[in-house]
């Protein structure tokens, strides 16, 4: 307790002076990009001019498994549009935040990676996060700078739609910066609702981790899987950093559910829920969630065996387009592809795409945030692994497919797909 | 009624581990007078010990017969040693230079140590949450109507053992003499001859001794640790020892006891997100009508 209120004061202390620092980096960027829009001008310079492209994601904790297979396809995105070549003789290069403290993705440090890439004038796009409530405390932030932000990933419908989409663009909220190649929460939601009710199981139990992502995509299924006749049980939500689930599953046990379904992600609670599962009597009973879980055997180990969950993405493996990136990705790093790797190259697609068209519009001088931005804005059928990506006024692809997969001796198996329109 | 004493069985089992944690808390409490916030850690580090015991002996699944015993026992006791030499090795390094400074010096100190012991475990295996092997065959017995897992028999057998032989080495051996004698008078104590650096050291000893045991019956039961653990878990172990009247060690026992219980049953009739609040209510509630906490008396004698 007493170390709780000393941590919160010294980040208040912190957060006083980052004001102040922030506010000096901020006249100094003016400075500095009034500086650099002039030096392509000067022409004949030996070294390419370089833009960067900001990544935010966790790259250590718990997170790091899919967070470094999510860098990946990004990093292999953008090393073939340099292989390829940049009008203007440009050269792009990365600069990686990694916003995990002490292993757990942080929005406060999504937020200051963030204000860091703002500070650099030729940071011109950013990538990222990983996550929705990193998103949903970046966005504002990219939205005052006008900063574009393509996330691959963050899921939570309220980053792009209805009034909390408004309150995050409050700054500016003529422009909208963030875009996201992945689909949303509630249809992410709605297909697990679908897929539950198509495999048989009628009566669900519902535990949330209560963060912006698990609290959207419990809502959703709980609100989908009723509507559809299923039933109910109960709802549950957890508190941050427990470790014994086993009085809950004590308690669902007992209401004799077919399907125990958990938004959050493996991090929050599904790795020890469905662990201890098997130590309350529900072992037999199938456990489901979203794209937070598909990295549940790093933590259940083999009980994770039985447990369904779904992708706000097409199977990559299933698809024509996607057979280049699948093989480039496995020759540059001797892995298969991680859960959101394609989401990843077709994010940093999107992002190289559009920096072509703004140094192409520019005449091949350097292109502006602003030049950028609305190149992503207008971003229409780029050929990406995970189909071809268009996005509407609110920042979402125009196509989303949902994928089913299920976990079976530790190894993720792909049961279905479905396109919701 | 099933499902009551079902959840009882889990509250119960759960303060067990709470228990062992706060004995740690409560004694250190009580002869030095330091709340020694780097003991969830050692607790983390138990675990941790086990894991990797068990992992150089091979055992990866389910054991029988005699390497059951065998790797069983060499982890439990390894973790026990390490963490009980860790324990002293924290008070030889970072506590005794301070003892006799103000209060806030040697506080402060214990959680840079917390920090410290975090951030090495996060080095040795990484920040993500750990699987631990599933070593104990786990037949469930039926009590009447209720079925009890043959891990919360373990965690409650091993819990109730080490409280009760701390409790008969306090009270009987002429070692025990020697820390209540510390814990009421240090310097009279020192002038009738007691090695107190030795006696403060062997305090520091079996807590950390206790801390190790309750790793790795966390790790059996839970089947995962994760560097972090021990900062929410310490907390509620302090809050046992405060609950319990803090320098008292039945009243650690009985504090961890009750605030498993509370936090089980509060998960089961109110939902998970209510469990600490309950827990830190009902300590409230305690503390205002029994400052001193359950078993608190306003004696001298604290060990």
């Amino acid at each position: 307790m007493a170390r709780g209120a000393g941590q919160s004061r010294m980040a208040m202390h912190l957060s006083r002076k980052f004001r102040a620092l922030a506010a000096l980096l901020c006249a100094a960027s003016v400075a500095a990009c009034s500086h650099s829009t002039s030096a392509p001008g000067a022409g004949a310079s030996p070294a390419p001019a370089v833009i960067k492209i900001g990544i935010d994601l966790p790259l250590s904790g718990a997170d790091a498994s899919v967070g470094r297979s999510t860098l990946n396809g990004m990093l292999l995105a953008i090393a073939q549009a340099n292989a390829k070549g940049l009008p203007g003789k440009f050269k792009l290069e990365t600069m990686q935040l990694d916003d995990a403290v002490q292993g757990v993705h942080s929005p406060e440090q999504g937020v200051s990676n963030v204000k860091t890439m703002i500070a650099d004038p030729s940071v011109l796009a950013m990538l990222g996060p990983y996550n929705s409530n990193v998103a949903s405390a970046e966005i504002p932030v990219t939205n005052g700078a006008g900063l574009a932000q393509i996330s691959p990933s963050a899921v939570s419908d309220g980053l792009t739609l209805g009034a909390d989409a408004a309150t995050l663009r409050r700054d500016n909220p003529a422009q909208n910066a963030f875009f996201r190649v992945c689909t949303t929460d509630s249809r992410q939601g709605s297909a697990a609702a679908a897929f539950a009710l198509k495999f048989g199981w009628k009566k669900a139990y519902i535990i949330d981790d209560d963060e912006t992502y698990g609290l959207d995509l419990a809502n959703v299924f709980e609100h989908d899987f009723a509507a559809k006749g299923g039933t109910i049980l109960g709802h549950d939500h957890i508190a941050k950093n427990t470790q014994d689930f086993k009085s809950l599953l004590t308690k669902i046990a007992a209401t004799k559910p077919d399907l125990i379904f958990f938004g959050g992600t493996t991090s929050t609670g599904a790795g020890l829920i469905r662990q201890q599962m098997f130590d309350t009597g529900l072992g037999k009973v199938a456990f489901m969630g979203g794209d937070g879980i598909p990295d549940i055997a790093t933590v259940a180990g083999p009980r994770a065996d039985g447990t369904y969950y779904t992708l706000a993405a097409p199977n990559a493996q299933k698809l024509p387009s996607a057979q280049a990136f699948i093989k480039a990705y496995e020759a540059a790093y001797h892995k298969p592809i991680g859960p959101y790797s394609a989401n990843a190259y077709a994010a940093a697609q999107v992002a190289t795409v559009a920096i072509e068209h703004a140094i192409v519009a520019a005449k091949d001088a350097m292109p502006t945030r602003a030049q950028v931005l609305a190149q992503v804005a207008k971003t229409t059928d780029v050929r990406t692994p995970i189909g071809p990506i268009s996005f509407d006024a609110n920042g979402d692809v125009r196509q989303p497919v949902l994928s089913l997969y299920t976990i079976k001796n530790g190894k993720p198996v792909f049961l279905d797909q479905i396109n919701l329109k | 009624m099933h499902e009551f004493l079902a959840q009882l069985v889990n509250g119960i089992s759960l303060g067990g581990i709470y228990a062992l944690i706060a004995i740690g808390y409560t004694m250190v409490y009580g002869i030095v007078e330091l709340i020694n916030f780097a003991h969830g850690d050692v607790y983390t580090l138990g675990s941790f010990f086990s894991l990797a015991i068990l992992t150089a002996l091979g055992a990866t699944g389910e054991l029988h017969g005699s390497v059951l015993v065998i790797d069983v026992a060499l982890s439990l006791v390894g973790a026990a040693v390490c963490c009980g030499l860790i324990g002293v090795l924290i008070e030889r390094l970072a506590y005794r230079r301070l003892r006799n400074a103000p209060r806030l010096a040697p506080l402060i100190t214990a959680i840079g140590v917390s920090f410290i012991l975090e951030n090495v475990m996060q080095a040795w295996k990484g920040s993500a949450p750990l699987p631990f092997p599933d070593v104990l065959p786990n037949p469930t017995f039926a009590l009447g109507p209720v079925s009890v897992s043959m891990q919360q028999l373990v965690v409650v057998a091993l819990a109730l053992v080490a409280m009760v032989s701390l409790q008969i080495f306090v009270s009987r051996s002429k070692t025990g003499k020697a820390m209540r004698a510390v814990a009421q008078d240090r310097q009279a104590a020192l002038l009738m001859g007691i090695d107190v650096n030795r006696t403060i050291a062997i305090t520091f000893l079996i807590a950390g001794v206790l801390a190790g045991i309750g790793g790795f019956v966390s790790g059996v039961y839970y089947q995962s640790t994760w560097f972090l653990n021990g900062f929410g878990a310490g907390l509620k172990a302090f809050t046992a020892a405060v609950l319990g009247g803090i320098g008292n060690l039945p009243g650690a026992m009985l504090g961890g006891f009750s605030i498993g219980i509370i936090e089980s049953f509060a998960t089961w009739k109110l939902g998970g997100q209510w469990s600490n609040v309950t827990v830190f209510a009902i300590l409230v509630i305690v503390l205002i009508v029994r400052p001193s906490g359950l078993l608190g008396r306003r004696t001298q004698e604290k060990v």
